[in-house]
């Protein structure tokens, strides 16, 4: 209702075309305030597209139970930036999935942007064209909202965007499918009666590693400056269905690892290097029993053993005498002795 | 031997052999075993069960079949989109860094360059499209007097704007906060300098009047000697002065009481420190009659008479 009330210096909406009582105006989306003037002889203005919103085009974004705020903050960014999206309650996860389809059907809407959060951790989003074409899932990561404080850009509430592509969108055919999905999707249309006549923001969505980047950004001058608005996120492809929440697979990402799986491999990784450090001990202890060798027996104590003759053994009954202990005669001393020679 | 996982296992192996944990017993029963190994499918040996390698689905003609159907044929105008490259980056092209970094390589790592390459996109696109937006009648700016409601709500964007303040203040006051850390260490030394001079001077100032007093010399120089002082010596000394003085000095005593490096243990009796003849200095070791050559020249000016011409002095004055 707030595109209602532009306040452009005194201009009154038009009067070319003032259609008087009329409950089915065309583009079936005329302001309801306008309609209580009926009473009074008012020419009743004309829906402020003027007829020329051809391109209807919805999207439900909604939710299953079990989000966090950072999803539900996302959600309510989503719906503020696109004009032409609509709200619903949170499913219930008992229900199939293709219960979805018939929600949209029920809010008249064409398109349909569904998160589902696993665990309390793990956001999905499903991207999918609701009666019949095709849909896609994805996982989604780095989730960043509009009022992180980081983000400094703003832009008019439901201002029609710019989208920018890579062009690797064009080289494959599952890439060129999610482009158009986007392009359907995130483009506000023409002439939408909420929509503002400016073109002040782009959204860019690129390919990485493997996953689609989205970004939002201000066009501050024309000399294209730009400033982050949010919110952004990162979109890692699970699979490409045909039919709207259903139908054959018609692309898998081979590169694609479940959040599951991913922490299951953490924590065998943990796992292994705490085996790994268990071994190690186990084996130095094994090393250090096995070290001490038998010392009892001294291999090379027989190297010098020289067999001999056994002596008959001789028990002395009596004191041996003593020794007769030559006292030293009085030499001459040796020089005199060589002399005398 | 590797056989694929369809095929079945001998069943005259013991269970022991050959078996993977898979638990598919209800498709091996024995009986079926015995007969697959009967007609020769299986051989004897160890036999290991593989798995197929999982297959990933990629229809590509239903892809484009689909998109054939789905696509909605929309004038350029509904749709809005673009899809170019980055942008050439003009400042890194000035440094002569990185040339093209082609989409591939983009570092998802590298914060800043991953930024930067999604920036540069969208700035291709906005190039590119504002002039065919200009053509069809579009506009891109919002005029001042237009007032509507915006994605972020006004509070939000007033403390989107305290903060950065609050940031640049911070930044400015750890700024202001080094320079004065800085002026204090050089106005100290300033300081130091000054107060060394003015003490100088007053020895001097000192000096010539006790000479005066005693009668060594007549002359009243010392009286206009800052005015002379004050004109010569501001540029020739102050030169030297700022050059050699403080600085030799300076080194030394940081040298030996500074920080970083060795201090003690300098001198050692070593092959090389007795080698090592560069403290050698040939005039000192040479110079004969030098005290000679000092008495002739200066004089009294710079030596102090002994205790007894002193004494005499004394009792002379």
């Amino acid at each position: 209702m707030s595109a209602f009330k532009r306040k452009r210096g005194g201009q009154a909406p038009q009067d070319k075309k003032a259609k008087k009582v009329k409950f089915v105006a065309d583009g079936g989306e005329s302001p309801e305030e306008v309609q209580q003037e009926k009473t009074n002889e008012f020419t009743v203005p004309p829906p402020v597209s003027l007829g020329k919103w051809t391109n209807k085009e919805r999207v439900l974004i909604f939710s299953s139970r079990g989000i966090n705020f950072r999803t539900r903050h996302l959600m309510q960014d989503l719906r503020a930036i696109m004009p032409h999206s609509k709200a619903d309650t949170k499913m219930d996860r008992k229900d199939k999935l293709f219960v979805v389809n018939e929600v949209c059907e029920m809010k008249n809407c064409n398109k349909c942007l569904f998160f589902e959060a696993k665990k309390k951790q793990d956001l999905y989003m499903w991207i999918a064209n609701s009666p019949h074409g095709p849909s896609a899932k994805f996982l989604v990561q780095n989730v960043h909202t509009l009022a992180e404080l980081k983000m400094t850009g703003n832009c008019l509430k439901g201002s029609r965007p710019l989208l920018s592509f890579d062009p690797k969108f064009d080289k494959e055919p599952h890439y060129a499918l999610l482009k158009e999905l986007f392009t359907q999707t995130f483009a506000t249309p023409r002439y939408h009666p909420k929509s503002q006549p400016f073109v002040d923001h782009v959204f860019t969505f690129t390919i990485a590693e493997n996953r689609i980047w989205f970004r939002n950004y201000q066009i501050m001058e024309e000399d294209a400056s730009l400033v982050e608005i949010g919110p952004r996120f990162v979109l890692n492809l699970i699979k490409i269905f045909q039919g709207s929440f259903g139908g054959p697979t018609l692309y898998e990402n081979p590169g694609f690892q479940s959040p599951n799986m991913y922490r299951r491999g953490i924590r065998l990784a943990a796992a292994a290097r705490v085996r790994e450090k268990q071994m190690v001990k186990e084996l130095q202890k094994m090393k250090r029993a096995d070290a001490k060798e038998d010392v009892s027996r001294d291999v090379t104590a027989d190297v010098f053993l020289t067999p001999a003759d056994e002596k008959p053994i001789h028990i002395q009954t009596e004191a041996p005498e003593p020794k007769v202990v030559k006292k030293n005669k009085h030499k001459a001393f040796k020089r005199q002795r060589m002399a005398r020679r | 031997m590797v056989i694929d996982s369809r095929t079945m296992e001998s069943a005259e192996e013991e269970a022991l052999l050959g078996e993977e944990s898979e638990e598919e017993h209800s498709e091996l029963s024995d009986s079926e075993l015995q007969e697959a190994f009967a007609k020769g499918l299986l051989k004897p040996g160890m036999n290991v069960l593989v798995d197929e390698a999982k297959k990933f689905v990629n229809n590509a003609e239903g892809m484009k079949q689909c998109l054939a159907d789905f696509r909605k044929d929309l004038p350029w105008m509904e749709r809005l989109d673009m899809t170019n490259l980055p942008a050439e980056d003009v400042l890194s092209k000035v440094e002569g860094k990185v040339p093209n970094v082609t989409n591939g390589d983009v570092n998802v790592d590298d914060d800043f360059q991953r930024e930067m390459f999604f920036y540069r996109q969208a700035q291709a696109t906005v190039l590119d499209a504002l002039p065919l937006l200009k053509k069809n009648g579009i506009a891109t700016k919002r005029p001042d007097d237009y007032f509507a409601e915006m994605a972020k709500s006004d509070q939000h964007m007033q403390k989107i704007r305290k903060k950065l303040i609050s940031k640049q203040m911070m930044m400015e006051k750890s700024e202001k906060a080094k320079k004065l850390r800085e002026q204090r260490k050089f106005g100290k030394k300033v300081q130091v300098e000054v107060i060394q001079k003015r003490q100088k001077e007053k020895k001097a100032m000192m000096n010539a009047v006790k000479k005066y007093q005693k009668g060594m010399t007549d002359k009243l120089d010392f009286l206009e000697g800052d005015k002379k002082a004050g004109k010569d010596s501001s540029q020739g000394p102050k030169k030297v002065s700022n050059k050699k003085g403080p600085n030799a000095k300076r080194k030394y005593k940081d040298q030996k009481f500074g920080f970083g490096g060795k201090k003690s243990g300098k001198k050692w009796n070593t092959k090389e420190s007795f080698n090592d003849v560069s403290s050698f200095r040939a005039k000192v070791a040479h110079a004969k009659g030098g005290k000679g050559g000092k008495k002739g020249k200066g004089g009294k000016q710079n030596k102090r008479p002994g205790k007894s011409v002193r004494k005499k002095m004394k009792s002379r004055s």
